[in-house]
């Protein structure tokens, strides 16, 4: 089975099987759509939660509010139905706590604007494994709609 | 006009990373670093994430951001058998984990490594480059790098210079990273009677 | 009796590497502190001799807790020990009443040195 790596603001997607990973999960927040009828995979891999002008020809996939509906988009292309897309959620980590003692961290704000453009668009996030200090690895397996979660020290799980 | 700022960028590099190799040397009984003559890049930020290479290898990560009159971000990056190493050095500690003392010494060493670079940087040109408290991560080299970037909140190109520097025999290798904000890259060129950059 | 002396350094280990230097040199560490806040307190509490002090903490940073604990005492003998050796730091620490600056890393001849100077 083919497997595609899915880098800091990349979007990738597969229809009926392929593996989606990514690694290098630290604030970033790894989504993971589905729509197990169709049998159609997206996956991004969201850097900041909000768009910024002076990064204007950025990849949709590095912002949040860009990179759901970008998503969105490539899962009803591949065939998929909104109201059948489900997600599934990791990352979002805050790996130097000291450095945002005062304020929310990278990974916080990540986790919340892609909680809160997924709810906009009315799909449900059935599986997450967020914030935490420490980094992750996911795996989309498009076949089944199955994704895992790994980190140093800790056994693969499902999510 | 790249080429001119990233030559120069190096050799600001030279200076700083001497520094801090004298530092670390000097911590660590006398013992001699070597520097890899450093690299400067202006990496559009799809490049940005393969830099430090082997995403799943777990490293150490000392993240800074650096404040006053240039502002920026500074990271010191080893393997973590490097490390190990270097907490057996400093504390004699050799049980191979990254406890509390270990992590601590880590995190000091990162404190004097960095702030020698700045203050070098800073006592050539005049301006006012003050580090963090530093942040400390044992963990994958994707997700350390990754999260760095977004401290930094690159946008489209992220300027990176990076020393290579290691021991010989005692297998002690790392990155010391300087990502200045571009905005303020002019002052330093400008504190040094260097215009148009 | 041995002069004492109060530590302050945000990391354990430079608290230890400090501690093992002054003792093994006839002075007694009847504190240590981990940020600048806590200087100020134990500084109250302990009336040490002697401060050592770190510039880059959390909660509050060396310069603020100098001059703090110089309006507490300003007899205060504080010597700063700091990665962070740029001038106006330099000017900025000594103006606020500290009595030496030692950039680190130092080695334990110049902390003694230091320690004597300013203790008698």
């Amino acid at each position: 089975m083919t497997e595609v790596f899915v880098n800091m603001g990349q979007i990738s997607s597969f229809k009926t099987q392929g593996i989606l990973t990514t690694v290098g999960l630290g604030s970033c927040v790894g989504v993971a759509l589905y729509d197990d009828l169709a049998k159609v995979g997206v996956m991004g891999h969201i850097f900041l939660p909000q768009s910024r002008e002076k990064d204007a020809g950025a990849p949709p996939g590095k912002y949040a509010d860009t990179g759901i509906p970008a998503m969105i988009d490539e899962a009803i292309r591949l065939g998929a139905r909104k109201s059948r897309l489900k997600a599934k959620l990791a990352g979002g980590a805050n790996l130097f706590p000291n450095l945002s003692a005062n304020s929310t961290s990278i990974g916080m704000k990540n986790i919340k604007a892609v909680t809160g453009h997924l709810e906009e668009h009315g799909i449900a996030i059935i599986g997450k494994d967020v914030a935490g200090g420490h980094g992750r690895k996911m795996r989309f397996f498009v076949d089944t709609g199955v994704v895992t979660v790994t980190a140093i020290g800790k056994e693969a799980m499902e999510i | 006009m790249r080429d001119t700022k990233l030559d120069f960028l190096k050799e600001l590099a030279n200076i700083g990373t001497g520094h801090a190799t004298t530092a670390l040397s000097q911590m660590l009984s006398g013992r001699l670093f070597q520097l890899v003559v450093p690299d400067a890049q202006m990496l559009p930020f799809d490049k940005a994430a393969d830099y430090v290479g082997g995403s799943e290898q777990v490293i150490v990560g000392i993240f800074v951001v650096v404040s006053g009159d240039v502002r920026g971000h500074m990271a010191f990056l080893l393997p973590l058998d490097s490390a190990l190493v270097l907490v057996r050095l400093l504390t004699g500690d050799d049980s191979g984990e990254v406890h509390e003392l270990a992590r601590s010494a880590l995190q000091e060493l990162g404190n004097i490594m960095i702030t020698s670079y700045l203050n070098a940087l800073a006592k050539m040109t005049d301006l006012l480059m003050a580090p963090s408290v530093p942040g400390v991560a044992v963990d994958m080299a994707g997700a350390v790098w990754q999260s760095v970037l977004a401290g930094a909140e690159v946008a489209n190109e992220v300027t990176v210079i990076r020393t290579e520097f290691f021991a010989d025999g005692e297998s002690i290798e790392g990155h010391i990273l300087f990502l200045p904000d571009d905005d303020d890259f002019g002052k330093i060129a400008h504190s040094l009677g260097l215009e148009e950059m | 009796m041995a002069k004492t002396v109060l530590i302050t350094d945000d990391t354990a280990f430079m608290r230890m590497t400090l501690r093992n230097v002054i003792e093994k040199n006839g002075y007694s560490v009847v504190g240590e502190a981990g940020d600048g806040e806590e200087a100020i307190a134990l500084y109250k509490e302990l009336t040490p001799d002697m401060v050592t002090m770190d510039i880059t903490m959390p909660k509050m940073d060396g310069i603020s807790a100098i001059k703090e604990i110089m309006k507490v005492d300003p007899q205060a003998k504080i010597i700063v020990c700091s990665a962070m050796g740029q001038k106006p730091m330099v000017i900025e620490a000594l103006s606020a009443g500290a009595k030496d600056f030692l950039v680190k890393p130092f080695d334990a001849e110049r902390v003694v040195e230091s320690l004597r100077k300013i203790g008698s």
